[in-house]
């Protein structure tokens, strides 16, 4: 192939890259637009880029004029709890199917995998009627029961990998110095697996914070929202505020950006490791 | 389990429990209701699906080629995947809106169409106003296990197929497409059966309407169960997806079994 044909599909590639990443930027840039608009300016019909007068009223008024403060507690309560007991027991389920033989080892591994397959929307009316006999209806423990319970198979899945990955000769070496399984466990090869210990916590995290349909079902009154129901009933809303629901959204991007930014390579081996192997 | 012992009663789940066998999944058949709204997810979950392959698979490509910038470009492609779909439903909302929204106004600007299109309440138009919304959550995904799975192509394929003086289009087809087979099959079926029990995105921007043209088979189901407080109907309902789901998953496995020997 000539040097000039290479050149003119690079051409074409960049071209499409760019025109493909402005796709994803354009609505974002429009969501800070709107967000720094006024009320008036939001219904003219002319459609400005540039806020005539930008302001940040809309920042202020999530939490003043809406309980996005309580909402946002909430999520940060729920999920967190949910995802360090999701992986607490990830991690040790994920070591012990790494490292012994046990009957029904591999359906394990076909039955997490299987549970991918089942349709929340069809475990949410068991787990409705479940918490409504435990009285545990709109709290936010069965938030966090209930996200532990969707988040568990997939962080087992992810943290079999990783412990896969450490070669079981540390295990005997261990063995023959005398340090019995619970302490090689922690001090040995749990170690040795925390870059992936931190990518399945961040993407167990992700999914438990952009969680809706459990959360919209299992909770009704407005101190046990969580930020995307709190975001969705507004959404629905006869007269939408949009300056002010995009400065919520906005601030909801905010610790998934910032975990994004700082460990996008984790994340995407984390995210591919599981699936191609 | 307690969902298929469920789909045999006729109860509201407090105090009224007749056992009635078949007769939800009987009326079920039966209610053309919900037989559209499978039928309206299978052609949104396959839109869906389609468009994330598409759209997945060919930025992968353009990343893979190692062009410069090829970082800054995979950071901004990944973000929608970031993104609660609570929130793509609400950018896509105030976009679609048809007299403040951006799409009217960037349309008509370029002259494609005359005057504003209600996207979302013109029932021709709605169901794949929202599958664009969806393909523009669900088209990261796609992308990063594709890329994942081109770094496992041996280069020296590539090497030999130039010496074979194969084109472009002639690589992808002998080396590329072989290669990343599995991963691509292991997408299609996961993504299909995500997406067949989508709920959030569609939920929010149409709430199933409008005439019920996005009346996916979770919105359904949502709405016999806490909207009715049919609950029998609403579990027997789900069961029809799980099966739908696990064959499925039966021909993902048995595709996947073929693939390895």
């Amino acid at each position: 192939m000539t040097r000039n044909a290479t050149r003119s599909g690079s051409g074409v590639a960049y071209g499409l890259l760019v025109l493909s990443s402005l796709v994803v930027l354009v609505p974002v840039a429009w969501m800070l637009s709107t967000a720094l608009k006024s009320s008036d300016e939001l219904f003219s019909q002319t459609v400005r880029w540039l806020p005539l007068n930008p302001s940040l009223d809309a920042f202020a008024r999530v939490f003043t004029d809406y309980p996005f403060a309580t909402y946002f507690m909430n999520s940060i309560v729920v999920v967190t709890a949910s995802t360090v007991i999701a992986i607490a027991f990830a991690t040790f389920a994920g070591y012990g199917v790494s490292r012994f033989e046990f009957r029904g080892r591999g359906s394990l591994m076909t039955f997490l995998l299987l549970t991918q397959m089942f349709p929340s929307i069809m475990l949410l009316i068991p787990y409705f009627k479940l918490f409504q006999t435990l009285g545990l209806i709109d709290t936010r423990t069965a938030l966090v029961i209930a996200y532990v319970s969707f988040q568990l198979p997939l962080c087992t899945w992810m943290m079999v990998g990783y412990f896969r990955s450490v070669p079981t000769e540390l295990d005997d070496a261990a063995a023959v110095d005398g340090s019995g399984r619970i302490r090689t466990f922690f001090q040995i090869i749990l170690p040795l697996t925390m870059p992936g210990v931190a990518a399945t916590a961040i993407y167990a995290f992700i999914s438990g914070w952009n969680e809706y349909l459990f959360a919209l079902v299992l909770t009704s009154s407005e101190d046990k929202k969580t930020v995307p129901v709190g975001i969705g009933q507004l959404i629905g809303q006869y007269r939408i505020e949009w300056n002010d629901l995009m400065a919520a959204s906005l601030y909801a991007l905010v610790p998934l950006t910032l975990i994004f930014i700082f460990l996008q390579k984790r994340i995407i081996s984390g995210m591919t490791a599981g699936a191609v192997k | 389990m307690y969902g298929i012992g469920l789909s045999l009663f006729d109860t509201n789940l407090v105090n009224r429990w007749d056992f009635v066998g078949l007769d939800n999944y009987g009326r079920l058949a039966r209610d053309s209701g919900f037989l559209d709204s499978i039928v309206i997810t299978f052609a949104f979950a396959f839109m869906v699906v389609a468009g994330n392959l598409v759209v997945g698979t060919g930025l992968a490509l353009l990343l893979n080629r190692g062009l410069r910038f090829t970082t800054f470009f995979r950071a901004v492609l990944i973000l929608p995947w970031l993104f609660p779909e609570v929130v793509v439903a609400l950018i896509w909302k105030w976009m679609y809106n048809p007299v403040y929204g951006l799409f009217n106004h960037d349309l008509q600007a370029m002259g494609v169409i005359d005057e504003p299109v209600a996207w979302l309440d013109d029932p021709n138009l709605a169901l794949v106003a929202v599958a664009l919304a969806a393909i523009w959550k669900g088209y990261p995904l796609v992308m990063v296990l594709v890329l994942a799975g081109l770094q496992t192509v041996p280069k020296e394929l590539y090497e030999a197929a130039s010496l074979d003086r194969a084109g472009g289009f002639g690589k992808f087809r002998h080396v590329t497409l072989p290669g990343i087979r599995p991963v691509l099959l292991a997408v299609i079926v996961l993504e299909t059966a995500w997406w067949f029990k989508h709920f959030t995105i569609v939920w929010l921007l149409t709430n199933g309407g409008p005439a019920g043209a996005t009346n996916v088979v979770s919105i359904d189901i949502y709405e016999r169960a806490f909207k009715n407080f049919q609950w029998g109907d609403a579990a027997a309902s789900a069961v029809v997806v799980l099966i739908i789901c696990l064959a499925l998953s039966a021909i993902y496995q048995k595709v996947l079994h073929r693939d390895d020997s």
